[in-house]
């Protein structure tokens, strides 16, 4: 049995009065090494549970353990050690980095505060990251508040999350705002520090990043688990309408675009299938919710089309 | 025929954003003009109807059916803007006045640009709107009411007040989710070509280029290094720029 490095169960997140939920019962894990993409749009609650995984908000119900510890239950010398195991590339790259820092010493900086690393080595680690994504020397000693495009911002930011080699990287849309050319370079710095053994959270929208960069995925839709599974099954072989729709909808050169949605209003008070509202299936059925549904060795779906 | 005929833009810092652009857009046809950031593109659309920064300076010419719409006067051009040829900006979306419902904000351009009676205004808004997707209700609504893309239909809707020949689309998709951007595009694609107008759109994303238009122009460091039929630039791409990005789109596609 391989290390247990995140472990979610059935996390819940409430909000307002009228008790909507951003998360309900979301339920996962990763073994070292192992990698979890969330995939979902706007509203999708995929922010909200990596926020609950870094511990920033706290579930209304369900737990979450990181390398084996609640982060319910650990003090803050705990969670600091915690969290200095860990990576995290939040989606703003504008609001992410310290302004006055220049782009090499915010490289620096997560050495200096966990004592990872020595001295002499940590510019050299700095500079040998930022070139490899294509920040070159006449921009590391620029300010960060000098002007650098929310491309590169991602860039450093990502370099600032790996330097210290993580056991595990939470990763919010990091290549939002990359070029195709640029993009790839974050992708396979993040393969690599992946083949020595890290561990990955990745928030995406979009199907086709997920596959390339995680083994597995949760689509979710406004906060429910629509269908989980290997990313690649997911893209190519959707079973959930919702899954359908993301990969018909994405842009590709081997592929039109196709939408598979149908829009039609959500009667008051809803609590069947969150999707009915979209779903080009939907019939009487889906005025209930649909339960998560195991379908293969590691796969799940929850839609009345499976029951 | 809009005709884009050796445009160069030189900014007031002395960056020269657009080097010698050439580009032509038929009725009914759909060009995409592809770049990554800072190649650009949309310095050439703006170019392309005197929008630029004041200081800026474009030399060549835009051929608006024959008619040379750089040389024009001022006051001219403002008379072809929106009735030759309309503009959806990115984020368009949140360029609306957020203290007007959206009735208001249509008549007003109408009024101004057409002369239009408020009634026959209002009318026509309603018509627009439908055409769009969107019920005619939505003409009460404040902006702060919709969605991103209802906001982004009604944006579309708004650039087709005044009937255009011709549709500029700056980036028309960016924020938003992806299948409201595939509902977008499949939108602007039918109106296109029910409407037989030319649509120019910029974007950095040659995958969504190429769901889209007919032809594509590919934006390298101020140049366009190459103009193609779609097919052929995805098939058999000529410029070194476009062969890697194809390139790199089809590694991300095919890997298992």
């Amino acid at each position: 049995m391989k290390e247990e490095i995140v472990s979610a169960e059935n996390v819940t997140l409430a909000f307002g009065k009228e008790k909507n939920y951003a998360l309900s019962g979301v339920s996962f894990s990763i073994q070292r090494g192992g990698s979890i993409a969330f995939i979902g749009e706007s509203g999708s609650g995929k922010t909200s549970m990596l926020r609950i995984l870094l511990g920033l908000i706290e579930p209304t119900r369900g737990r979450v353990r990181l390398f084996g510890k609640y982060l319910d239950e650990v003090d803050d010398e705990e969670l600091r050690e915690i969290r200095r195991a860990c990576g995290y590339i939040p989606q703003d790259p504008f609001g992410g980095l310290p302004p006055t820092l220049t782009a090499l010493e915010a490289v620096m900086e997560p050495l200096v505060i966990t004592r990872l690393n020595v001295k002499k080595t940590r510019r050299e680690r700095a500079k040998e990251l930022l070139s490899s994504l294509g920040i070159g020397e006449t921009l590391w000693n620029r300010k960060l508040i000098q002007g650098f495009s929310g491309g590169q911002r991602q860039r450093i930011m990502l370099a600032r999350a790996l330097v210290t080699d993580p056991k595990l990287l939470f990763a919010d849309e990091p290549t939002s705002m990359q070029d195709a050319s640029t993009r790839m370079d974050l992708v396979n710095l993040i393969r690599g520090h992946r083949r020595r053994g890290m561990s990955l959270i990745f928030v995406t929208h979009d199907l086709l990043l997920a596959k390339v960069i995680a083994e597995r995925g949760i689509v979710l839709y406004s906060g429910q688990m629509c269908e989980t599974g290997h990313t690649g099954p997911l893209l190519k072989d959707p079973l959930h309408p919702y899954t359908m729709a993301l990969s018909a909808a994405l842009p590709r050169l081997g592929k039109p675009i196709e939408i598979k949605t149908k829009r039609r209003p959500l009667p008051p008070h809803w609590k069947g299938c969150p999707y009915f509202s979209l779903c080009p299936y939907a019939s009487d059925r889906c005025h209930a919710l649909p339960p998560l549904k195991k379908i293969g060795d590691d796969r799940s779906v929850a839609c009345f089309l499976y029951f | 025929m809009m005709e884009i005929s050796h445009l160069s833009v030189t900014y007031p810092n002395g960056v020269k954003a657009v080097t010698d652009a050439n580009l032509m857009l038929s009725p009914g046809e759909i060009v995409a003009l592809v770049g990554e950031s800072g190649s650009g593109k949309s310095s050439l659309l703006y170019a392309s109807l005197a929008l630029l920064p004041r200081g800026s300076k474009t030399s060549g010419e835009v051929f608006l059916d024959g008619m040379n719409f750089l040389s024009l006067p001022h006051d001219r051009k403002r008379q072809f803007r929106w009735k030759k040829i309309s503009l959806v900006l990115q984020g368009s979306m949140n360029s609306f006045t957020p203290v007007l419902a959206m009735e208001r904000q249509f008549v007003e351009v109408m009024q101004e640009h057409l002369n239009m009676k408020e009634a026959d205004a209002a009318a026509k808004a309603g018509e627009l709107l439908e055409e769009v997707g969107l019920d005619r209700e939505f003409l009460h609504r404040f902006p702060h009411e919709m969605s991103g893309g209802q906001k982004q239909r009604c944006a579309i809707a708004m650039a087709l007040c005044c009937n255009p020949d011709y549709l500029l689309a700056d980036e028309p998709t960016t924020a938003l989710d992806v299948i409201t951007q595939a509902e977008i595009i499949d939108l602007l694609k039918r109106i296109v070509k029910a409407r037989n107008m030319g649509m120019l759109m910029v974007t950095h994303d040659l995958a969504l280029a190429a769901s889209i238009a007919d032809k594509i122009s590919v934006m390298h460091r101020s140049r366009i290094v190459e103009t193609a039929e779609r097919d052929r630039i995805i098939n058999d791409p000529k410029h070194p720029h476009t062969a890697s990005l194809i390139r790199s789109l089809r590694t991300m596609e095919e890997e298992h």
